[in-house]
This record gives structure tokens, sequence and C-alpha cells, in this order.
């Protein structure tokens, strides 16, 4: 299997390097130990060897650009090998990509040779903390750092953490308390309204505005009235992001809009939606009924100067990939100048929110009554799966629903969350159909 | 091996026969009317006096162990107290024509001689000289307690009578106001104003330390002999026998002198055997040695016989008459000299002695013929001294026994150094600390050249004090300025600087010592300064101390430290000790010079850092380029501590390094404890010990260049005292450590190091400090060396395997635990 070498990070303060000279050409064979590269900071010159053999199949990144740490450079693999997929990957440049782990050395002597090879690579499921041996300089280091040793990949003499594992966590991100990278995802949304920080002695008295009561009194209501709890699950986002990415190489070939990931998003819950009708819906108690709408018309959160605006997509469900990115565009737009009409700040079927490009890993979405449920969309994190008995490193994205318990019970929803993320996986087909 | 001397084969061939001359034994026969015309009614009675005056100190020491009082005083006293009682008149005969400019060193057994000598002392010196010998020994503090607490005395001399007697006996009771402040006790009591210089608790310890007091009467020309004062056992100890070969070599009388320029006298040293028989248990008259007489020992010495006779040590006149015909001798310059004076002890070797080894009869017979008892008739019945005076001389003296006693049990009077209140009190002592470029301003030093003439001193003037010259290319090893040369320049500088600097060893003059320090150095220095010891390791560091001890400076060389062992007890109990144990009134200025081998097997490349460093008391250097072996040598040279001075064979044609500047020529020390990073780095710190400095560094290389890792590379330089302090400071950056010598890993220094580092960096540490040394074989042979020693690749996977796993790396050893655990379930 091919391998991504990636830019290194180089200290905690580094975000990107410069390439200064590439020392191997495509199609060069690599041996274990070979430069493959030399690269710069401002402050010093370093050198990337080869960590496999192999040969080099792609380079990524020319001499003099400016490539930001982690992101791939190269890529090493056998001759003939497919690696259009790592290659497409890797030259998305707003997504994250999966990396391949660096092998660790195997171990040696008779003792270590009985355990499996470790790859440094972190956990996906969360190792026993307590359990793990640990060298006092990287326990030092976690507990400065906050790193999250649940996920970390022992790499030292008979399984010891050392202090290049914690390290390691750090340049991926994996904090306890912290987010990975945040997927770059040019959603506007706000779902709730960020709370003022700090407590203050001195304060300032601002008037409510008619937003900011409209706001509160639905939002209020909502939570007071109802029977909401969420789930939360998350995706494989490798195919959309791999999509995202060639649809935006062809945007202007193709005459297509900027299709962000949010509006394959919005397209994926018009295409799902209408087979989970109770979500599609609006639970009116005093008639007694539940109103299952026969099209779909998408409430799209938006986070505007004035406070949190929900304008509705109609007919999400008979819009194109394009037209509704188009369209989406425009309410966007229109909701943030506050010329949105206001009509169209109601009648939604079914909400969408998005805090993932601020690096929100799960939320609690509010309903928009009378609506059955809101979707929230997530950042994307990295994670492990197993896929033939390796550990594969992918992007998970994470969606987080809210519904209400009255109107159905958790089994369907959860049923919609999963019909949703296997339609994300499979954006491809979905747009097939 | 002087040319000057050559041997033919015609002169060894020749025939002849080894004719002995008789060996007096016991011949003392003086009449008492002889004895008259020499003695006065004073000094009969002073001989008594001292005589019995021992024996009642001896007694109540006695008294104390065996019965837990003395005169109805309690006491109790856990420590040692080898009794020679019957022995007095040996002791007193012996003292009394001494004065304070002869030196005696003793043994275990020897408060008759402290005693005895001490007591002759008082008598010979002026009184304002005996004042001010009191009152300036240790701040006065000895004497203070014996002027505000002791019965008045009616002059100075009973009131040093009394500071003998009560220093002796508080040093023996371990109280800080003892000779030693308790440091030394019952085997190690001495008090050099008096000529009592240290006695020794190691069987013929004081054999070859006394031949160092020798050297420095020699070769500083200083009045008086010396004299080692050991038992008829000592005769068994190879040391001994060593020292007293040592004394006798031919080169005092023949080549010292030069033609005239300087003294051709033999060395002014006795070997006094106090005989009583037995060494402990063994007899050796009859079991465990066969020379009889222990006299017979001079013949096959010198062919002076060393002067020896037989002496009857239960007469103090015959002793006196011998030993005054030792010292006129001495004095003359045709030492060495041997007395094997008879005596016996009736008390057991020690308290717990149930005289298993001997009959009661023989006992018994023993106490007839007591000396004291003997020599009181014999003064009553020759008319000299009545009963009475006796008596009055026996009461008053029991009486200042008890007074002594009194004092020097009393905890508020005689306290034991208060170590809660000064936790440091001893370990202040263990090393003086001093710089002291000088042991003797007061002197020129004597050399036979001005120091810019000297043919070392012009050659080295034409080196390249760098490895690379100016271009950057290697100096050629003719030009280079080596570690021989770092070595070579403080010592010619110091022989210029202290008179009292001598030097010498196995091969050292001509030669130039076996590894070339000392090359083109002999047409510099005279004999007595420098010169070939015979190869007896024991004698020879046995003298340094000695030496040291008497007030000089000394440079001593084992050749290989594989030797060390052949000098053990010089090394780890004399050299090491004598400091605190003279509660600093010692200083020992001594360098042991021992070079670490490569190349010759087993019993020659070992590096016994280790075995150094345990004891406390020795400081331990191993430098591994020309600056620091030139500054580290200074500092030793300059300061008043022993250092074991390791050397390495495998690098003394090293250039400098690391000094931009190359070896500076002006004086610089380099301190005694200061490592120094020879190489930044940030990933792993490596540090090294001696000669392996240089194998770590190409490690650092391929771990650079293949790893992409960075080694701060950090030489030990010295191994005793250490300051950690740079070493946390690169483990807090890096987190990891490994320590490289060449000693076998088992107990050494490198395991030290990383045991100190665990515990001072343990919050830094990435993986615990791994110590790697040679492996717990012996030494093969040269070819096989890299699977014995620390090679790069060795301290590579040692890394990989306990530290840091290295990318890639496939280890040729097996550093694995259960490899590990194996060989040391083995023992290997």
């Amino acid at each position: 299997m091919a391998t991504v070498v990636i830019m290194p990070r180089q200290g905690q303060s580094v975000e990107s390097c410069i390439i200064t000279e590439w020392k191997k050409n495509k199609g060069d064979k690599v041996a274990v130990g070979d430069i493959l590269f030399t690269y710069e900071t401002d402050k010093s010159s370093f050198e990337e060897a080869a960590n496999v053999e192999g040969t080099l199949l792609e380079i990524l990144a020319e001499e003099g650009d400016d490539v930001p740490v982690l992101q791939p450079v190269c890529v090493i693999g056998e001759p003939g090998e497919d690696i259009s997929a790592l290659v497409a990957d890797a030259q998305a440049p707003e997504a994250e990509k999966s990396e391949e782990a660096e092998k660790a050395a195997p171990a040696q002597d008779a003792a270590a040779a009985e355990a499996p090879a470790a790859e440094s690579m972190p956990a996906a499921k969360s190792v026993d903390v307590s359990s793990l041996k640990i060298s006092p300089r990287a326990r030092r280091l976690a507990e400065k750092t906050d790193a999250d040793l649940s996920r970390v990949v022992p790499t030292g003499p008979n399984g010891r953490v050392i202090e290049r594992d914690i390290n390691r966590l750090l340049d991926l991100g994996l904090t306890k308390s912290a987010s990975a990278e945040p997927a770059e995802l040019p959603v506007p949304a706000a779902a709730q309204p960020v709370a003022s920080a700090a407590a203050q002695v001195e304060y300032r008295d601002v008037k409510l505005t008619s937003v900011r009561r409209t706001i509160a009194k639905a939002m209020h209501a909502s939570l007071s009235s109802m029977a909401q709890l969420t789930l939360n699950a998350s995706f494989d986002a490798t195919k959309l992001l791999e999509m995202r990415a060639a649809l935006k190489e062809r945007a202007e070939k193709l005459g297509l809009p900027n299709i962000t990931l949010n509006d394959m998003i919005l397209f994926a819950v018009s295409r799902t939606i209408l087979a989970h009708p109770d979500l599609n819906a609006h639970y009116l108690e005093e008639e007694g009924v539940i109103r299952q709408f026969t099209g779909v018309n998408l409430g799209i959160a938006v986070d505007t100067e004035r406070g949190l605006l929900v304008p509705t997509l109609f007919g999400a469900d008979k819009l194109t990939l394009a037209e509704l990115s188009a369209k989406a565009k425009e309410l966007i737009a229109a909701a943030q100048r506050g010329s949105v009409a206001p009509d169209l700040l109601r009648g939604a079927s079914f909400t969408v929110t998005n805090l993932g490009s601020l690096g929100v890993e799960s939320f609690t979405p509010v309903i928009n009554p009378p609506q059955t449920g809101i979707l929230g969309v997530c950042n994307i994190t990295r994670r492990v799966k197993e896929v033939d008995g390796k550990d594969v490193f992918y992007p998970a994205m994470g969606l987080s629903l809210t519904f209400d318990h009255r109107a159905l019970d958790g089994a369907p929803a959860a049923r919609f969350l999963r019909d949703l993320s296997v339609n994300l996986e499979n954006f491809d087909l979905l747009l097939a159909r | 091996m002087p040319k000057s001397q050559p041997i033919f084969p015609e002169q060894a061939f020749k025939p002849d026969i080894i004719k002995f001359s008789d060996i007096p034994v016991c011949q003392y026969s003086k009449s008492l009317d002889e004895e008259k015309q020499i003695y006065t009614k004073d000094d009969f009675l002073r001989i008594y006096h001292d005589m019995r005056t021992i024996r009642e100190f001896e007694h109540m020491l006695n008294e104390v162990k065996t019965k837990g009082a003395y005169n109805g005083i309690e006491y109790n006293n856990p420590g040692p107290a080898h009794l020679s009682i019957g022995q007095e008149a040996s002791a007193v005969g012996q003292a009394y024509p001494l004065d304070i400019n002869d030196l005696s060193f003793g043994s275990h057994r020897s408060h008759g001689e402290i005693i005895a000598r001490g007591l002759v002392a008082i008598h010979k010196l002026g009184e304002d000289d005996l004042y001010n010998i009191m009152k300036n020994f240790l701040g006065g503090e000895v004497l203070s307690v014996v002027e505000k607490y002791m019965p008045a005395a009616d002059n100075v001399k009973a009131l040093a009578q009394n500071f003998l007697l009560y220093g002796a006996l508080a040093e023996i009771f371990a109280r800080s106001t003892g000779f030693n402040r308790g440091l030394g006790g019952s085997m190690h009591c001495f008090f050099i104003p008096f000529g009592l210089m240290p006695n020794n608790a190691i069987v013929g310890g004081s054999g070859p330390i006394a031949l160092g007091g020798a050297l420095y009467k020699r070769s500083n020309d200083k009045p008086g002999i010396v004299i080692a004062n050991i038992g008829d056992g000592a005769l068994g100890r190879g040391s001994v026998l060593e020292a007293m070969n040592f004394a006798s070599m031919d080169q005092f009388t023949k080549l010292w002198g030069m033609d005239g320029k300087y003294s051709d006298a033999g060395l002014p040293i006795l070997f006094n055997i106090f005989n009583n028989i037995y060494g402990m248990g063994g007899q050796t008259w009859g079991e465990t040695m066969g020379f009889g007489y222990a006299a017979r020992l001079g013949a096959g010495f010198t062919p002076t016989q060393m002067h020896a006779e037989r002496v009857n040590g239960y007469d103090p006149l015959a002793v006196i008459d011998a030993v005054s015909r030792k010292k006129e001798l001495l004095l003359e310059g045709k030492g060495p000299a041997l007395l094997d004076v008879v005596t016996y002890r009736v008390s057991g070797h020690s308290p717990s002695d149930s005289s298993t080894y001997r009959t009661q009869e023989e006992i018994d017979a023993w106490i007839d013929a007591d000396p004291i008892k003997a020599f009181r008739e014999k003064l009553v019945n020759g008319g000299i001294a009545t009963v009475d005076e006796f008596e009055a001389m026996d009461e008053a003296i029991v009486r200042r026994t008890t007074e002594v006693m009194k004092l020097a049990i009393n905890d508020e009077i005689s306290p034991r150094m208060d170590l809660d209140k000064d936790p440091d009190a001893i370990a202040k002592l263990m090393f003086s600390n001093e710089n002291k470029p000088s042991m003797d301003t007061t002197r020129e030093p004597q050399m036979l050249m001005p120091k810019d003439e000297v043919p070392r001193v012009k050659e080295i003037k034409n080196k390249v004090r760098t490895s690379v010259d100016k271009d950057g290319k290697p100096v050629s090893k003719m030009r280079l300025y080596n570690i021989r040369d770092g070595l070579f320049e403080p010592i010619i500088d110091k022989l210029y600087e202290d008179p009292t600097l001598i030097i010498y060893g196995e091969d050292n003059r001509d030669w130039g010592g076996a590894f070339g320090v000392y090359k083109k150095m002999t047409e510099a220095v005279p004999y007595h300064r420098f010169f070939n010891a015979p190869i007896s390791e024991a004698a020879i560091v046995g003298s340094a101390v000695g030496y040291a001890m008497c007030g000089g400076r000394v440079i001593v060389e084992l050749m290989y430290a594989d030797f060390m062992g052949c000098a053990g007890d010089e090394i780890f109990n004399q050299m090491a000790k004598w400091q605190a144990m003279s509660a600093g009134i010692l200083k020992m200025p001594v360098v042991l010079r021992v070079s670490v081998g490569s190349k010759y097997g087993a019993q020659h490349s070992q590096d016994w850092t280790a075995l150094a460093a345990h004891i406390p008391g020795l400081k331990v250097v191993f430098p591994a380029t020309p600056a620091d072996a030139k500054g580290l040598m200074t500092a030793a040279l300059n300061g008043t501590d022993p250092v074991i001075f390791f050397e390495s064979q495998r690098i003394y044609d090293k250039g400098e390094d690391f000094l931009p500047g190359g070896v500076p020529e002006g004086h610089y020390e380099v301190k005694i404890g200061e490592p120094d990073i020879k190489r930044p780095g940030k990933d792993i710190t490596i540090l090294t010990i001696g000669a392996v400095l240089y194998r770590a560094l190409e490690a650092a290389d391929i771990l650079e260049k293949k790893y992409n890792l960075s080694a701060e590379i950090i030489d030990a330089r010295s191994i005793v005292p250490f300051d950690y302090t740079k070493v946390i400071e690169s483990v807090k950056k890096t987190g990891r450590i490994l320590i490289v010598g060449d000693a076998c890993e088992r107990n050494s220094v490198m395991k030290d190091m990383a045991a100190n580092i665990a515990e001072l960096a343990f919050d830094y540490l990435d993986a615990p400090p791994v110590a790697l040394g040679s492996r717990n074989w012996i030494t093969p042979a040269h070819e096989l060396e890299e699977y014995f020693f620390p090679y790069p690749d060795a301290i590579i996977d040692c890394i990989h395997e306990k530290i840091l796993p290295l990318d890639g790396h496939v280890p040729t050893h097996d550093m694995g635990d259960i490899a590990k655990i194996e060989r040391m379930r083995r023992g290997v």
C-alpha cells in the first residue's frame, strides 16, 4: 500500500515549511533513510528521510512551496499502484487528508518480538490510561499539554509511552479538551447564540432587539414545551471531501457555483429525510396531528450580525445540487444582509445548523417548533477504523440530531441518522439517483 | 637501567661467594657500673617512670575492657584496645635516644610508643616550645581541657604530660578533644609535633609509609631519622618486604649523588620489629615464619645486612643502646637498618583473646620476667633509688591516670563530635580542598638546568596545539601536541615551582615512563626528585602516602591501572583515609597516575575507576583530551588531596579536537568535578567516562546522519567529585541519557551515575538512564575487543533497545531484557 509522506511538524509553533530541495525525482527508487527532500522553517533547515522503501510515485509540492505541516508532500509506493484516491485526497487543500501511519521500528529483542508491531497512530478506541507504561517525561508533557492519553500509541522500549508519542498526539491535535483541526466548512450559521464570557463589574445595558426577543421566546418555548433529545453520530467523510475537492477544481469549467460541504449536506438531507416522514413534519398537539410534509423545506440556520436567522429553502428535494447550492447562497447572503423576505423565515419542515467551522465536535441543537427535528453538523476529526485487519485513518464528520420524542422514538431517529450517514459516505451514488 | 652502569657478562658470570657477617643476638652486656657512666639517677628514674606510665595507662584500658571499671570508675569502651603490656621497655628504650626530628610510624599496638616518645619529647623540649606546641594544636582545645579541669600542674612539663595522656586517651575513647578529634581512635592515634607519625591498623601498614617519610627526609635534606615500628607478624606482609627492598636500593648511594653534586647517603630508615613472637595468635618463631630470628631478614636485602641485630626488648637499656647506634648509622648515611627487638605481649592480642595458642606456663614465665619489675629491682639493688621513691612515683602515676580517665570519659568536658549540630562535620574532613601551589615556598627547587632548556620543553614549543592546522589538515603525529604533552607541561612546571615535588614509579627515569609522559625530562631533574622504583606497587603508593604525611608533594605512577590491586591497601586504606582520620591535620598531595591499557588482554586493559570511586577520600579524574589532561593535572598538582589520575593508552596520541584555539600555553586549571559538554545536542545525552568519548562522538555522527537525532556529548572528566548540574540540565532538555565507559558494566561508575541521574531528574526522563560499559568478562585479545568494549554500534544498539527505538535500526547486540536477566543470573 502506498504511503503518503507528510510535512513534519518541527515544533509546536511551526505551521508550515518551505520545501527547499527535492533530493529524489518522481519515479526514483527510495530506500529507508534516503533523504527525500529538504525543507526549512523560519529558524532552521531539516532533511526528511524516507521511512519506507519503494518508488517515489507522486510529488505533491514543488520546491519553494510553502506546505502546511502535516500536509502530504509526496507518495511512495510500488510502481503501477493506484494512488489516485490518495492524490485526490492529498490535493484537496481545504480538507484534512488521511495520513499514513509511520511505522514504528520493529521490535528486535525476543521479549518485544512477541508483541504485535505497533503503529505510531493514535488509537481509534480509547486505551485504558491507567494501564499505560508512560515515561515520567512523557507524562509531564501530557499533563502540561492536555494531550489525550487515551489515544496514545506507545513506541518506546517494551511498549512504553515516550515523549515522541505525546508529541505525535499534539501534532494531531488530540488533546482532551480541544478538538482536532476543524473542518473548513464555509457555513455561516450557528444555531445558538454564543454566551458572553467574563463577568464584569462594569456593564452596559443593551436593549433587546426584536430579533433577540423572538429568538429568546422561540428557544425557551422550544425547550420548555418539547421532549427534545440529541443523538450523535459520525460518518467517513473521505468521499465527500474528495468530491468536494473535485467539484471545486472543476467548478469554473463546468460553470458550477462553489459547492460547499454544507451544500452537500443540505442536499443529502433533502434526499434522505423523505423516507423518514416523522422528522420532515410539524408536531401539532392542539390539532392532534403530526403534519408530514411531502416536500422538503429546509431551514438553514445562519449566524448574522443581528442574531440567528433561519431562512427556508423551499422545495429542496426538487433541486439539483448546483441549484441548491446557488439558492442556499442567495438565502444566506440575504439573511446576512438583513434583506431576507419574512415569508422565507418560516415554513421549514426540518432545519440544518452547522457549528463545524467553529470546531464543535458535538452539540445539542434546539428545535424550531413545531418542527420535530434539527440536524447539527459538527467538525471533522481524525479517527481510525479497521479495514482488512489494519487500522486506517479517516476523516470523521460528526452529526448531532435533536428530535422531539413526542413525535417520534429514538430508533426511527437513529435510522435517519444512519441513512443520512450512508448517503453522505456514498454521495456519488446519491447524486446518481 | 642507567647507562652509566653497564653490566657485562664477565661481571655477571664472575665466580664469587656471598659472605655474610655475624648478626648479633642479644649481645648487650653492660654492667650496672658501666651503665651508671651513661645514665644519671634522673635518667634511670625517668626510664622507670615512662615504662610505669605506659603500664598504668594500658592497665586502665584493660580494666575498662575486661571489668568495665578502673579504680572504681565505671566506663564502657566499645572501641578497640590492642594492648602492649609487657612491651613497655621496648617502647621506652626506643624513644629514649630520639628527638622530635625523628619520625616514628607505628602499628595498632602503639599506645606505648605514643606515651614513650611523648614523654621523651616533653623531657627534651624547652618549656616555651612545649607550651606553644600545645597551644597551637587544634586551636588549643586539648590544652584548655587539661588546663581547666586537671589539678594544677607544677610546671609546663607536668602540664604537657597531662596533655599527652589526656589527648591520647580522649582519642582512644573517640572524643572530639582527642588528638585527632576521635576520628582515628586507639589504633591510629598520633601527634606529629612530638615526632609521632600516624599509627596504622593495617598490619605492616607503616612499613611503606615510613619509607615515604625517609624519602622525604632524604629528598628534602631534612634532619632526623625515620622508624617503621612493625610487629613480627608484619614480616609476612609483602608491602613490608617491598618497603625494605625499596629502602635498600643501590641508587641512593650509587646514583643520587650525581658525581658529588648531591648527597649519596642511604635512606635514614630503621625498620624496627617489636617482636612479641605472635602475629595475633600465629607464632612467628616456630610456626608461621621460617626465619627463626627476625634479624636474619636484614641479610636478604643489602650487603650491609641492614645492620641488623636482635636485642632484648625486656631491657630498656639494651634497647636504648641499640637504637642509639642505629640512629648514628642512619645519620651517617648508612641506612637502612633493621632491629629485631624481642619482647612479649602478656596481654592478649585484644581483650577478646583467650590465649588458646599459648600456655599459661609460658605467660607466667614472661610475667615473672616483667621488665618494669626487673628494672625497678635492678635500680633498688644497685642502690640507685629506694622502694619508697618508686612507690611514690607509682602512686602519682596511678593518681594521674585516674584523673585523665575521669576527664576523658566526661561527656560534658570531652564530648564526641556533634553530628546533630554539624551533620557535615566528618564530610568536611574528607578532602582538604586547599590550593597550595608549593608545599614549601622557602626553598628553591633543585633542578639541573633552566626550564626552557629542558629537551622536552623545547620539543613541545614546536608542536601544534590543535589537532588540525590552520588549513584544516590533520597535524602529523610527530608535530601534534598530544595528551602526553598535556600531562607533561604542568608536571615540569610544578617541578620548577614546588621544591618538595618528587616523581617516581616503575621505569619513570630514562625510559620516560612506560608510555612516554616523562620523555626527555630525565636530563633536567636530579635523581632525588625523579627516580625509578622497584616493581613494588604497595611500596610505591605507600611511600607516597608517607611522603605526603611529612609535608611533601608527590606524583607516583603504577603504569597499568590493573596494578592497583597490588597496592590495594595503600590506595584504599591509606591514601584515601588519612586526611579524615587525622581530623584534617594531615594533607595528602599525592597524584597517583594509572593508565588504562589496551590491546594487552585480561590483566592489562581494565578500567578500575569504580574501585577508586567507591572508596571515600579519593579524588578520581579521567581526562580524554590534551587540554583537559593539562587542566586536571594542574588542578591535581595545586591541590592538597589525593587524586587517582586515570589515563588511557588508547588516546595518548590524541591532539586537541575541541578547543578551537588549541591547548592554552599558560597555566590553567580544569576544576576537578566539572564535566564538559564536548558537543551540544538536543535529543539524547551521552555522558562518557574516559577514552570512550571518541567512540561516543562516532555514534553521535551516526545518530545524526541516519536517525536525525542530535546527541549531546558530555565528557565526565572527573568521577569524584562530580557536579551533576550540567548533566541534569542536559537531561531536562533531552529527556534521555546513556552513560558510557570502558569499565566492566557491573557496579561501574556508569551504573552509579545512572542511579543518581534517575533520582535527580526522574520527572524529566523519557527512558531510564542507561549505563553501558564493557561486558562482565575478562578483556579478550585486541582482535576481539569490539565484542567487549562499547563501540559505536553497541552505543546505538543500546539507545535503540533501551531508550529510543530508532526507525529501521537493526541491532547486532542482544540488549533485550531477557538476555540481560539471563546474563545477570549467570553472573556475567
